[in-house]
This record gives C-alpha cells, sequence and structure tokens, in this order.
C-alpha cells in the first residue's frame, strides 16, 4: 500500500502523520511505504491513497482517494482508517 | 533526538495567552531569546496558519507551529508552552489548544528524529492532558524521558 502524508510544508503534521501510519501498517503487518508531501508536490506522484487533516484534504485534488484524518495522535482513528484503506485495495 | 532540543529554558508553564496569535508569540519568543531563530520566523509560523487553516492543532488539545527552513532558523530548536487557560485556534476537532511545540529546522531531514520521538509522546494515552497539567519544566522532561524509554 503507497501512500502520501500530505500537509502544507510536508514538514511537521504530514510528518506526525507518517509516523503514526507507519507504526500501525507495522503492527498490523501491512506491505508498503508512507512518503511526506507538501501541498503544491503531489501532483503527478502516485499514490493508493493520501492521507492529511481535513483542511488539507479538502483542497487536495489527485486521483488516489484523500483520506482525512482528525486527530493525527490518536491511534485508534488512524488505525481504524489504516485498516480500512488496506481492505479496500 | 528530542531531549537534546528541548531543555528547560525552552519550555515555560502556564502561560496566559489571549489568542491563538499570542500562542505562538510565546512559543516562538522561547527560541529567538536563545538566538535559535530569527524574528520573522515567528511571522512565517502565523502567516502558515493564516494561508492554510488551523490544522497546526495536529491531535486534541496540541499544536505543532513551525515555518520553513528559509523562514530564519539558525539551529535545529524546538520549544514547549503549557497554557494557563486553553485557547481557540478555530480547528473544529480538536480546539482548545492546551500546549503547544515550535520547532525549526534548518534543512527538510534534520527534523525527523524529533518529530518522530515527539509523535510517540503524543500517542501516549491522555499525554496532552499531563503535561497541561505539570508544574515545572523539569516534570515535563522527565515524563517524556520515561515514555521514550519504554521504546
Amino acid at each position: 500500500m503507497r501512500v502520501l502524508a500530505v500537509c502544507g510544508m510536508g514538514l511537521g503534521s504530514s510528518l506526525v502523520l507518517k509516523m503514526n501510519i507507519e507504526k500501525i501498517m507495522e503492527q498490523e503487518g501491512i506491505e508498503g511505504s508512507v512518503e511526506v508531501k507538501d501541498l503544491s508536490s503531489i501532483m503527478g506522484e502516485q499514490a493508493d491513497y493520501i492521507f492529511a487533516s481535513e483542511e488539507i484534504g479538502a483542497k487536495i485534488e489527485h486521483p488516489a482517494e484523500v483520506i482525512s484524518v482528525k486527530n493525527m495522535t490518536d491511534k485508534n482513528e488512524i488505525k481504524e482508517k489504516v485498516l480500512a484503506a488496506y481492505k479496500k485495495l | 533526538m528530542i531531549l537534546d532540543l528541548l531543555k528547560s529554558q525552552n519550555i515555560e508553564v502556564n502561560v496566559k495567552a489571549a489568542d491563538w496569535k499570542e500562542v505562538v508569540d510565546k512559543t516562538g519568543d522561547l527560541l529567538l531569546k536563545s538566538g535559535q531563530i530569527e524574528g520573522k520566523y515567528i511571522e512565517a509560523m502565523k502567516q502558515s496558519i493564516i494561508d492554510n487553516g488551523p490544522y497546526v492543532v495536529i491531535g486534541e488539545g496540541i499544536a505543532l507551529l513551525h515555518a520553513r527552513p528559509e523562514d530564519g532558523v539558525n539551529e535545529n530548536c524546538l520549544s514547549l508552552i503549557t497554557l494557563k487557560e486553553p485557547v481557540e485556534f478555530g480547528n473544529k476537532n480538536n480546539d482548545p489548544v492546551k500546549i503547544a511545540f515550535a520547532f525549526g529546522t534548518v534543512d527538510n531531514d534534520k527534523h525527523v528524529k524529533t518529530i518522530s520521538e515527539l509523535s510517540v509522546v503524543l500517542m501516549e494515552e491522555s499525554a496532552v492532558d499531563t503535561i497541561a497539567e505539570m508544574g515545572s519544566a523539569e516534570e515535563i522532561l522527565e515524563y517524556i524521558k520515561n515514555i521514550l524509554e519504554q521504546q
């Protein structure tokens, strides 16, 4: 599963999101990668899913499905969304 | 490493702030006083919230403030304030903010380890409320150290 974690600058919230998605993927034995991107550099990037905050998610135009995360430090929310995304692949 | 950057002089507890801009000012001031950032970096952190919205409130009660390396970062740095009264940032899911971190990074990679450790701390059950209620920088540093040692 190839995931982009996106925020305005690709430095802060997207990095927290990446760390937490990676942790869940590792725990659940999901193969794949999570890459951090800023809003301006996602065009042309291949991905199965894009994870971002609701505010940023609403600004994204990309063929991949955008999954918005409310609380980036909530293990349960991220786990639920990562597992649901993985099942749909 | 988070504890190499987050020194007790970069932490202030029970800070009063009237609005989100003051939260950014006060978290940024800790880095400005030590010469780790330039004054313009604080303005850039505010501008980023104006431009991109309050998604810097990454989790319930936590703001993670920053701008870009080219906005005036002298060295990699991290500061933390806990707020006496929680402050609204306009984030519908995670307001009000109880604790705010500000970081600066000299390039796009050097902060990765620090943010990774910070994620571990913030994922801990009720970490935000625990940190928000602590009375001193030393207590907070001890708490963070303990969480990281369990990893």
